[in-house]
């Protein structure tokens, strides 16, 4: 390592040469194209959701980049770590990226403000005015929070960060400080910067992603975005390094730093996939509908997205990683950094797209249905004119009809949200086979439902009675005689789980019905989403646009690369970072 | 000056054969010296390389960077049968418990399906834990002869204190080889050297 440096001295300043200004700005060019052309390929729409999606996924993606790389440098240096102070130059130039990206996100501030997109439902006053929910989180969930803490956070990031950097610079310039009174001062603004980026940085993932699923709520989602962005973060620091090392720059960077860089893409993937399955499970177990409808949409319509999420952001790198030579042999290395950074971009992807484009059906039923309807301004009710074409609610309809005669407070006398029972209805729950109307009971209609059910499907048991492990009576001893019966009746007899599972599902669905359309969500029949280029998966314009961000990231932060020296040759802990080992 | 002595013959035979010839036929006879400092132990190591002095071993109270390379000695392996023993954990783990909850003993948890593949997750990882870190601690003492009633083999007490010692085999070696390397011994700042008959 050290003999390297003596025979082929490392290049002192950064020169941005010719060609890799011309790759980037083509990138950017590209980039341009297809944002603009995402606005004219949905115009039809009228909502121009694909580019404001497109628009709000990158901004958000690069500018969480360039904080995390700020949390990196205040991290390690409030940790007293000195390996990455050789190329501490790069994550400084990324963390100056806070104020290109603040622009962005401010062109999004605007659009909201002018309701030009319709990226978070909670921005239409109609839709907040008729949704409990909404009403109760609008004082969080509103353009004002959104627009101050957007600007005062990330500016708050920005003047942290940028001091960390001037003061940077400035002991690189001043040969007469002997007392580290620059690494000081230094080390005091990473200790700001950590726990105000700790608590500020979760706010604005709710408000700039979370919130597009604005029913939806997970504490986790903060951090697992946070995780992801970190990774990716880390990633790109690998290919930036590769890069420039092959250019003849930071030649003191070995492989001993790209082994800790390579660790810590490995560890933070694998805490990335802890806070990922740790959010699933969670809402997995409770099953709550509001929660778990955020899953099975994506389940249900995103599988390709969902799984290869894991697939690239888990089981890659855990493999690739997982081994010692990989994460120092550049070969290994740049290719898992590649296919990473790549699946964070999509995790992003997935985590908006598929919110935004539910608020873009509903937007577009609201538009056409209204007419007819006209008295109705929420959300809730275009789905039942959706629903209405298909066979089973014929059905419904008529049962409607002939409830009309009986007031509907009367009889549920207890119930006190006609509107869901209405809701009710139309799932034509209280149907038995015959169709009739089942008479319910006042008391608990909900059970009476389920209950009445249970006694039309041919004689299946009552499930409340099975307790597990291998019934008793009709002589089945022992688990082998049992497997056996399980495969002879399959569907009537031990398979109550099975029934359960439903009879579960329809409880919940009953109690959240109201919650549940008013997310998005659809009754059975017409929940499936057909595939959409730019939602299902990324379009080619999606992918422009991301070499478009990147491009201008990378222009960006090369740029402010010209500014310093590479190697900060005051830096107290140089000489460790040079002779580095692991 | 390092002082030099040699050490009482150890490995009794318990043969009866003759004592001196046994313990030449059956052990090995170690040169080795102490040295007080990890750096004076570097660079005793790269002297002793480049004199072309065949190393028999280094022993050290605590693991020293970079020693390893000057060495040659190769990566361990012990993580190749970490991986095995997680993987077979996670297996077993996966595996018995969907034995379990479809086939041997069926219980309904919460209006879960029997198998409910996220709850599996946490325990499964739990147990390839587990199987990996016994399984290494396993092989390792295995391998190094170590473990609950071993016979300690170790040639010097100060090694596991505050010594770091580079021993020769010079079972085969002639008397100018043997002055060769207590040469090379004071040479390289040598604390003490001794000589000792080890069990091959």
């Amino acid at each position: 390592m050290a003999s390297i440096r003596i025979e082929e001295k490392s290049q002192e300043n950064f020169v941005f040469s010719s060609r890799a200004k011309t790759t980037t700005l083509v990138l950017m060019g590209v980039g341009l194209i297809c944002l603009i052309a995402s606005y004219f390929v949905d115009g039809g729409e009228g909502h121009h959701m694909r580019f404001w999606t497109n628009l709000l996924h990158n901004s958000v993606f690069f500018l969480g980049i360039a904080a995390l790389a700020g949390f990196a440098l205040a991290a390690f240096t409030t940790a007293y770590a000195g390996w990455f102070v050789q190329f501490k130059r790069v994550w400084e130039s990324f963390a100056s990226f806070l104020l290109p990206g603040l622009f962005l996100m401010g062109i999004l501030i605007v659009g909201l403000f002018l309701h030009s997109h319709h990226i978070y439902h909670w921005n239409d006053e109609a839709a907040v005015a008729g949704d409990e929910i909404l009403t109760h989180k609008s004082s969080f969930l509103n353009k004002f929070w959104y627009a101050g803490g957007t600007i005062l956070f990330v500016g708050i990031w920005y003047f942290l960060l940028g001091k960390m950097r001037n003061i940077s610079i400035a002991e690189d310039l001043d040969d007469q400080d002997t007392e580290f009174s620059y690494y000081r001062s230094y080390k005091k603004y990473a200790a700001i910067f950590l726990p105000i980026f700790g608590f500020t940085s979760a706010a604005l993932m709710w408000q700039w992603i979370m919130s597009i699923d604005s029913h939806w709520y997970s504490t986790m989602f903060a951090w697992y975005a946070t995780a992801s962005l970190f990774v990716a973060m880390t990633a790109l620091t690998i290919m930036l390094l590769i890069y420039l090392k092959s250019r003849g720059y930071f030649l003191g960077v070995n492989a001993e730093h790209f082994h800790d860089l390579g660790k810590y893409l490995f560890a933070i993937s694998i805490f990335w996939t802890y806070l990922w399955f740790s959010q699933y499970m969670l809402i997995w177990y409770a099953n709550v509908g509001e929660e778990t409808i955020y899953f099975r949409e994506r389940q249900d319509n995103y599988a390709v997205l969902f799984w290869a999420n894991l697939a690239i952001n888990f089981l890659l790198p855990f493999f690739i990683l997982m081994r010692n030579d990989t994460k120092r042999k550049m070969g290994t290395l740049f290719f898992a950094s590649a296919f990473v950074f790549l699946g964070h971009w999509l995790d992003y992807f997935q985590m908006i797209k598929p919110g935004a484009r539910l608020t873009l059906i509903e937007l577009e039923e609201h538009t056409t249905t209204h007419d007819g309807e006209g008295e109705h301004a929420t959300m809730e009710h275009t789905d039942e004119a959706h629903a209405a074409d298909t066979e089973d609610d014929v059905n419904a309809e008529e049962l409607v009809s002939e409830d009309d005669e009986v007031p509907a407070e009367e009889k549920y006398a207890d119930a006190t949200d006609v509107e869901e029972i209405d809701n009710l209805r139309t799932e034509g729950q209280n149907v038995n086979s015959a169709g009739l109307p089942v008479p319910t009971d006042p008391n608990n209609p909900r059970l009476q439902v389920g209950a009445q059910t249970v006694s039309d499907s041919n004689d299946v048991p009552l499930t409340t009675e099975f307790r597990g492990g291998p019934p008793e009576g009709e002589g089945i001893d022992g688990p082998r005689e049992f497997a056996a019966i399980m495969e002879r009746n399959e569907t009537d007899v031990f398979e109550p789980n099975h029934y359960i599972q439903e009879q579960y599902v329809d409880d919940s669905e009953l109690e959240m019905v109201g919650h549940l359309e008013a997310a998005g969500g659809h009754s059975e029949e017409d929940h499936t989403l057909g595939f959409k280029s730019g939602y299902t998966l990324p379009g080619l314009l999606e992918i422009g646009t991301f070499l478009g961000f990147l491009g201008g990231f990378l222009f960006f932060t090369l740029g402010q690369l010209t500014k310093a020296r590479l190697e900060p040759r005051h830096d107290p802990y140089l000489e460790e970072s040079l002779h580095h080992h692991t | 000056m390092a002082t030099i002595r040699i050490e009482p013959t150890i490995g009794d035979p318990a043969t009866g054969t003759d004592k001196e010839e046994y313990a030449r036929a059956t052990n090995r006879d170690i040169f080795f010296g102490l040295y007080d400092d990890e750096v004076k132990l570097l660079d005793a190591v790269r002297a002793a390389n480049e004199d072309h002095l065949a190393i028999d071993d280094v022993y050290t109270p605590f693991p020293v960077h970079g020693l390893d390379p000057l060495l040659g000695l190769e990566e361990s392996r012990l993580h190749v049968a970490g991986f095995v023993f997680g993987s077979i954990g996670c297996l077993f783990g996966f595996g018995f418990m969907t034995w379990v909850f479809t086939r041997d003993w069926p219980i309904i948890f919460g209006g879960k399906p029997y198998w409910s593949v996220p709850a599996f997750i946490p325990i499964t990882f739990e147990l390839t834990v587990l199987f990996a870190s016994v399984g290494m601690v396993t092989v390792f003492y295995i391998i190094n002869g170590l473990g609950p009633g071993a016979e300690p083999r170790r040639l010097h007490d100060r090694i596991t204190d505050d010594k770091f010692c580079i021993a020769f085999d010079v079972t085969e070696s002639s008397d100018s080889e043997i002055d060769r390397l207590r040469q090379y011994f004071n040479r390289t700042g040598v604390e003490t050297v001794h000589r000792k008959l080890v069990a091959a």
